[in-house]
């Protein structure tokens, strides 16, 4: 079994709340959502997010603006749309509960094991 | 050592060594073929060429002189390579599937759109001569690009105008691949010649300024080649109506331009800039701007629909104070809700129609004046005094009809194409034209109204004939051709111009009455209407109006001249044909069919010469409803005096035809109803011997078949008796077989 393909599988299921959630905190550019992912230790490479960004926005749950910049030609900033709260909403409460049934599921689990290692002794 | 260019990137003037340029646009390069089946990847390949482009710039900011080698290898790591992605979390690869999970939700059944999108019309940007126009109606229909160039150019003309309306209103095929990326026309300021619309317009399709440039002068390019006549909309100037670069750009390019340079913001910020050459995505500006208003209009809707519901509700408790009532009343709260929700919607679709018809129906009316008015511009001369006249009647064309017509399309073209109102100053500088316009509508109307307001004391005078003793008496116009008739359209009263200075008017009246003598006799009167009585006096005494006789034949000129130093004043002329009584007179219509001959009713009855010469009552007499008292009378008909009046006599040739129709003798009809008679029963017994000989040749077509069917039974029998002596006529058997049971079916079929 590949664990790094389970393992990037998972990381890409959450990626899109992840961005979407950062977005949804505010008007955002693309850089800072890699630094703030960065910063929560979750990698992700610029090359990865502009085809996201710009699927998200076709779908109708972004959309940008042009902001001018101190130096140099406007940047895009990203916001998000009504649908996109929409959809971040679902996401959200899929998330937690995946994340309750998850913990419910390793939880038990872990008993188990500990007993197992006690009678063995 | 290492060589260090410049490169303009997105934007950016950026130092970069030779090398660091190489390995960057590799980089794109295999970015472009990883993104390429994706949808929108221009906008990705962009988006990260922006970024690249940044952080080039904050390494300079920091202090390098240029991009380095490493700089770059350094940005492309941070952004990634396209195995990187692979390897990262392999979400590239399955993208498609975490999309759909998001336009597939209950919530953003629209986004499903590119799936199930019907076909639509594009422009083919990939082959296109000019817009890709032809190429897109062709991709539509499924047909060959040239053929529907070729179709175009034959069907339409090079109608330019047309084809610059679907470049447009039709989107680009690159929709297809960009979303939401706006393309706008800006002015583009940098670039401006006058207003920089021409610049900005050819950023916007992307053309060269100076097609752009050109099309708008065409127009004064013509103008300058013929001087003479200088109009500003030349597509009005009626002699070269049909060319088609009139068609085009003319029909006032300043009037476009002007209409542009009010729509169109400037270029300013470089967001502005960036738009301004676009992301190949067209109509999407106007599409958005509607979609919003919609959404806008159905909260505002639902804003109406629950304050009625509030109302019914305060209402109905009020009324039912029962609590049992509490679950009906909210169901009827729900279709109530609707019901006013649907009322209030479609009240208000309605009023905004109404609105829109009445908004377009006004602009309509001003254009349709607009037109008619620079129309009649040529003829200014011949009607309106130098001086303060003619610039009142410039200026309210200009400020009353034009301003609020380029005011209007203007508004209306920034409202769809979603750009903000035109500031303050303009919209009152509008208004305050507009003003303008009216006072100088109501100052021209004034001074024109008493240009009109004396006439002459009118004259008689009488005109002798050379032979007034005749019988017959044609009055016709005079054959010779005073000025050239064949014009697009004319402005009545006025007709064409015979030359520079001269236009021709239709005012003319004849009247016929009986005379008292055994003579005919012709009076003439000229009238005209002037500033005052003296001024009115002199121009009918100016007019010239001409009449001779040939024989029986009366010869009238087509109209009275009318000069560019006297004016238009309503000159006309009453003209009396007395005629004698049993003589004939006829008016004809050849020559002058156009010609605004009017014959008075009442001198048709008995009214005597005499009457005429009283003089108190000429202008009554020429404003009595004409029409409705001539009616009765022909021209091309002879009239013949009687005591009673004017009789019928003869009429021209077409007319006799149906004359014939009307009155015929009883004794005739009897005849020719004899004679129907006699030739029905001729037909009638021709058809009696038509069928007997039928029936006959049926018999005999019936003795034939049973002999030809005695033969076949024969030959059957042979055939049966035969079938063992060879396989060939074995093989024969069924064909013949077939062949009986087929005449056999013939036989039965003749039998019934």
């Amino acid at each position: 079994m590949d664990i790094q393909n389970t393992q990037s599988q998972m990381r890409k299921g959450v990626l899109e709340f992840c961005i979407l959630s950062i977005i949804q905190q505010g008007e955002v550019y693309p850089s800072d959502i890699v630094e703030q992912m960065k910063a929560a230790n979750l990698h992700i490479l610029e090359g990865t997010l502009y085809p996201l960004l710009t699927r998200l926005k076709n779908a109708g749950l972004l959309n940008y603006r042009w902001v001018e910049s101190i130096s140099g030609p406007p940047r895009k900033y990203f916001v998000m749309t009504e649908e996109g709260e929409k959809a971040y909403q679902a996401l959200h409460t899929t998330w937690s509960e995946m994340a309750a049934s998850v913990e419910a599921i390793i939880a038990p689990k872990a008993n188990p094991i500990v007993n197992e290692a006690n009678t063995a002794e | 050592m290492k060589k260090v260019i410049n490169i303009n990137f997105q934007g950016r003037i950026l130092p970069i060594e030779e090398m660091a340029y190489e390995n960057l646009k590799n980089y794109i390069e295999t970015l472009r073929s990883y993104f390429e089946k994706e949808e929108g990847k221009d906008e990705i390949i962009n988006d990260i060429e922006c970024r690249v482009a940044e952080l080039c710039e904050d390494r300079l900011k920091k202090g390098a002189v240029c991009i380095t080698e490493a700089d770059i290898n350094l940005i492309i790591e941070s952004i990634g390579r396209p195995a990187d992605f692979e390897a990262q979390d392999g979400f590239e690869a399955q993208s498609s599937s975490s999309n759909t999970n998001f336009t597939s939700s209950p919530n953003e059944g629209q986004n499903n759109w590119d799936n199930v999108r019907p076909k639509r019309l594009y422009r083919d940007e990939q082959n296109k001569v000019l817009g890709g126009v032809c190429s897109g109606i062709a991709n539509y229909f499924g047909l060959e690009p040239l053929l529907v160039r070729i179709l175009w150019i034959f069907l339409i003309g090079v109608n330019i105008l047309g084809y610059l309306i679907l470049w447009i209103a039709v989107p680009s095929s690159s929709v297809k691949e960009v979303g939401g990326v706006k393309k706008r026309l800006f002015r583009d300021i940098e670039n401006k010649v006058i207003g920089g619309v021409c610049a900005g317009l050819s950023k916007y399709f992307g053309i060269k300024v100076w097609i752009i440039r050109i099309l708008f002068l065409i127009p004064f390019i013509r103008l300058v080649f013929n001087f003479r006549e200088i109009h500003l909309f030349q597509f009005w100037d009626a002699p070269d109506f049909p060319n088609f670069l009139d068609i085009t750009f003319s029909p006032g390019s300043v009037f476009i331009y002007i209409v542009l340079w009010l729509v169109l913001p400037e270029a300013k910020t470089s967001a502005d800039k960036l738009e301004m050459v676009g992301e190949k995505v067209d109509l999407n500006s106007i599409k958005n701007t509607i979609q919003n208003d919609m959404e806008g209009f159905s909260k505002r809707a639902q804003g109406w629909g629950s304050d009625l519901k509030n109302k019914y509700q305060s209402e109905h408790s009020s009324t039912a104070q029962n609590g049992a009532t509490v679950n009906t009343s909210e169901k009827r709260k729900g279709v109530f809700y609707y019901v006013g929700r649907f009322i209030t919607i479609s009240i208000k679709a309605f009023v905004y129609f109404i609105l829109g018809i009445i908004g377009i129906s006004l602009l309509a009316a001003l254009f349709g004046i607009g037109v008619a008015a620079t129309a009649v511009m040529p003829l200014r001369k011949f009607l309106l005094e130098d001086g303060a006249q003619i610039w009142s009647v410039y200026g309210a064309l200009l400020f009353f009809v034009w301003v609020p017509i380029l005011g209007i399309v203007a508004a209306v073209i920034r409202k769809l194409a979603g750009y903000k109102k035109a500031n303050v100053w303009v919209r009152s500088s509008f208004v305050a034209l507009w003003v303008v316009g009216w006072i100088l509508l109501f100052y021209f109307g004034s001074s024109l109204g008493h240009s009109f307001s004396k006439h002459n004391v009118p004259e008689e005078q009488t005109v002798s004939l050379v032979n007034p003793g005749v019988d017959y008496l044609e009055v016709t116009a005079s054959p010779r051709l005073k000025y050239y008739e064949n014009r697009w359209f004319q402005i009545s009263p006025f007709d064409a111009f015979s030359d520079e200075d001269t236009v021709f008017v239709r005012n003319l009246r004849i009247r016929i009455v009986q005379s008292k003598t055994d003579s005919f006799q012709v009076k003439v009167v000229k009238l005209s209407n002037g500033k005052t009585i003296q001024n009115a006096n002199e121009l009918a005494s100016k007019i010239n109006f001409d009449l001779t006789q040939q024989d029986s034949l009366v010869f009238l000129d087509r109209g009275i001249a009318i000069n560019k130093k006297d004016k238009f004043r309503n000159q006309h002329i009453i003209m009396t044909i007395a005629v004698p009584l049993g003589k004939r007179i006829k008016i004809t219509n050849k020559g002058w069919s156009q010609t605004n001959v009017r014959i008075n009713g009442r001198g048709m009855h008995t009214e005597t010469f005499d009457r005429i010469s009283s003089d108190d009552d000429w202008y009554d007499e020429w404003n009595e409803p004409w029409d409705n008292e001539s009616f009765s009378y022909e021209r091309g008909v002879e009239y013949k005096m009687t005591a009673t009046g004017l009789e019928k006599i003869k009429r021209d040739d077409d007319a006799e035809e149906t004359l014939n129709n009307d009155d015929q003798d009883p004794d005739e009809m009897e005849q020719r109803l004899e004679e129907l008679k006699r030739e029905r029963e001729e037909i009638e017994n021709n058809l009696e011997k038509n069928r007997e000989e039928k029936l006959r040749e049926l018999e005999k077509i019936d003795k034939a078949l049973e002999k030809q069917k005695k033969d076949i039974n024969k030959s059957t029998q042979k055939i049966s008796a035969s079938i063992d002596a060879s396989d060939v006529k074995k093989s024969r058997l069924p064909k013949v077989a077939g062949k009986l049971t087929d005449i056999n079916w013939v036989l039965e079929r003749f039998t019934y």
